[in-house]
């Protein structure tokens, strides 16, 4: 009964022994490329807080209507543009992601555009309208993809499929810590921090565009859109990676501990074997 | 002259925070040059070679290209898609970036959007070599 006990044991560490290895390579893996990522995540985040203040100031003051873009807007359907990973194995940095997206849209009518290849799983899952599925490996995004991207939302927009425009993506806090946060990107009254106030700060904040308001605001919304975007996917790639990360480190510190009980548990099953034949051959000899 | 603050944020992070005395660019309608106390303005940034000129009167270019800038309350942001500055420009590669597009510019079955793209790319190498041509002043 020991000698099968401890065969099993055995096959227990080995199998933990490799499930462990795979978790290791994987934790250096993410290491090695989180180190790039979040090169390009600390890069682009000035990008993206300018733009988003500058946004904001402009979306503030403004008080001409003249774009589309601009106007507030009464139609009541979303489009979110959700960044997920594509892969998982990443503890709960998808699962969360998709918490606040379902937090975020609760009682909406609303569609995904989806960005990695476990938002696009999920919405087919939770039979939510798509929009495009062109996107769906978050990995290959490039900076002319970003672009490509804002111009079907400008005219997804301006074609009046959606009243509303906003993005989901994961906030590269730290190494340790990422959340998931939205930015609103369409129509532009949607920027204002306090609306309420927005009758005074107009009157202070006269803005003057040139060569007219609306031709300044249809070239740069494509823009600032492909901007976030490509600031969002950054900061989402580097999240991702440094959560899958933290998750390996984990299951490899864990599996090093089961690893322990096991041996030691072994050891203390071969110890009662070797033992139990003394016994038997010590009572054995008495016998004689 | 009086000063004012500007800020250079491109995609590939900041490149430039201080304060200034005049900053120049090609905006989509024409070049412009911001001064202090400028009112509250907002343009859509063209392609062009942009001059930053500091309080000790040192002027700097970069080659800067698309995305927008905005003067607000005496604090300028200027946000370009990309931004170079002329010392940093490598002019090998903006003059093999122009043969190239040049090259594609001459196939004669090209997509509107080949074109497009082609052109766009052409115009951008010009403008890097205009910029580090330039220099030194």
């Amino acid at each position: 009964m020991a000698a099968a006990n401890m065969k099993a044991v055995k096959l227990r560490i080995k199998s933990i022994q490799n499930t462990m290895q795979i978790t290791k390579a994987m934790e250096l893996v993410a290491s090695s490329k989180l180190r790039r990522a979040k090169e390009k995540a600390d890069n682009s985040k000035p990008f993206f807080e300018t733009l988003r203040h500058t946004l904001s100031d402009i979306a503030n003051g403004n008080s001409d209507f003249a774009s589309p873009y601009t106007k507030e807007n009464e139609d009541e359907r979303w489009c979110f543009v959700v960044i997920a990973g594509d892969r998982g194995m990443a503890g709960g940095y998808n699962a969360n992601l998709f918490k606040f997206l379902e937090q975020e849209a609760k009682g909406k009518d609303f569609s995904v555009f989806p960005i990695g290849k476990k938002c696009v799983d999920y919405v087919k899952r939770r039979n939510i309208p798509i929009v495009t599925e062109q996107y769906a490996v978050v990995a290959d995004v490039t900076i002319s993809d970003c672009y490509s991207i804002s111009k079907i939302l400008c005219s997804l927009y301006s074609d009046r499929k959606f009243g509303h425009i906003a993005l989901c993506y994961t906030d590269f806090i730290s190494m340790m810590s990422q959340r998931a946060s939205n930015v609103s990107l369409l129509p532009l009254s949607d920027f204002k921090e306090d609306k309420g106030d927005s009758a005074s700060q107009a009157a202070r904040n006269l803005i003057l565009y040139e060569p007219s308001s609306e031709e300044v605001f249809n070239a740069i919304v494509p823009e600032y859109l492909a901007g976030l975007l490509y600031g969002a996917i950054c900061e989402s790639v580097a999240s991702e990676l440094a959560a899958r990360r933290t998750a390996m480190e984990a299951a490899t510190d864990n599996a090093g501990e089961m690893i322990d009980k096991l041996s030691l548990f072994y050891n203390r099953a071969r110890q009662a074997s070797i033992t139990q034949e003394i016994t038997e051959i010590v009572a054995g000899a008495e016998g004689v | 002259m009086a000063n004012f603050h500007l800020e250079i944020v491109s995609m590939d992070g900041q490149q430039f925070s201080g304060e200034v005395e005049r900053v120049v660019f090609r905006s989509i309608a024409g070049d412009v040059a911001i001064l202090s106390r400028h009112t509250n303005y907002c343009t859509a940034v063209g392609m062009g070679t942009a001059k930053v000129v500091t309080p000790d009167g040192v002027e700097k270019k970069g080659a800067c290209i698309g995305g927008m800038i905005s003067m607000m309350n005496n604090t300028c942001r200027l946000i370009p898609t990309t931004w170079e500055w002329g010392e940093h420009i490598d002019v090998e590669r903006a003059k093999s970036a122009k043969l190239k597009a040049e090259e594609t510019l001459k196939e004669p079955e090209l997509s509107p959007e080949a074109r497009a793209r082609a052109e766009a790319k052409l115009y951008r190498a010009l403008i890097r070599l205009q910029t580090a041509s330039g220099r030194p002043e």
